[in-house]
């Protein structure tokens, strides 16, 4: 009777070990695809339902999100960079310095760091030089990328400039006033 | 090849939606876009041309959902 007893307990005890063990193995694949689905729910953060879009599409992660801080804050800027130089030459801007040249019809915009100065009529020598500032709503975006945003918001809608001047809000790119809370 | 739409974002350039541009419903495609713009003030623009678009079509291959700015 008590060996029979002491093998029961040996396989009960056995059992328990291998759910322990691969408990402890699964660990870390669970925990890793939990942070995987989180990834990939952190572009909602930002205001995009697609709960229903089925196959239709899809919102990929960034795929730079994986690497270390460090490197990933340097590759954000050089991309941000990339952007703004391929911007650039969409709207044909030209680099002077550390700011860009637009030009739009008569007018001459000159964008750098938050700052744009704009001229009139560049064929009137007496023209006056007109400066205001701007920064995008949506807050944290590279340098560069806030100049080709402003860069492609001038080349469409050149008056967007007396909206920044007069201070009285933000404003989408066609033009229309825009609440960050709306 | 897919076609994609991204934003400029604190974390620097971010993929919002990445589809077939072959066989994707642009309707929808159009109504997230919309969505998306009503709630962030961003408006698309063909990252071909540089234009702002009213709608996006099976032609446009990247699209760029350009933020407000406000002057200061």
């Amino acid at each position: 009777m008590a060996p029979a007893i002491v093998s029961v307990i040996a396989f009960l005890v056995l059992i328990v070990w291998r759910f322990v063990f691969a408990g402890s193995r699964s660990g870390p694949l669970a925990r890793a695809i939990a942070r995987q689905q989180q990834r990939h729910s952190n572009p909602l953060a930002e205001g995009l339902h697609i709960s229903d879009l089925g196959t239709v599409a899809v919102i990929a992660e960034n795929q730079f999100e994986n690497n270390s801080g460090g490197l990933r804050s340097l590759d954000r800027k050089d991309r941000a960079k990339a952007y703004l130089r391929r911007i650039a030459a969409l709207t044909g801007a030209t680099q002077t310095g550390s700011a860009y040249v637009l030009d739009v019809g008569k007018m001459r915009f000159r964008v750098r760091d938050r700052h744009v100065s704009r001229l009139r009529d560049i064929t009137d020598p007496g023209c006056a030089l007109e400066e205001t500032c701007f920064y995008p709503v949506h807050r944290g975006m590279p340098k560069a990328e806030e100049i080709a945003t402003a860069l492609l918001q001038l080349m469409n809608n050149p008056a967007l400039f007396d909206r920044w001047a007069a201070q009285s809000g933000a404003y989408k790119a066609d033009g229309q006033a825009f609440s960050p809370g709306q | 090849m897919n076609a994609k739409i991204l934003t400029f974002s604190s974390r620097g350039d971010t993929t919002l939606l990445e589809y077939d541009p072959a066989t994707a419903d642009m309707e929808e495609i159009n109504r997230v876009i919309a969505e998306y713009e009503a709630r962030t003030g961003a408006q698309p623009f063909d990252m071909a041309t540089g234009e702002r678009l009213e709608r996006v079509t099976r032609e446009q291959n990247e699209g760029l959902m350009v933020h407000p700015i406000a002057g200061g």
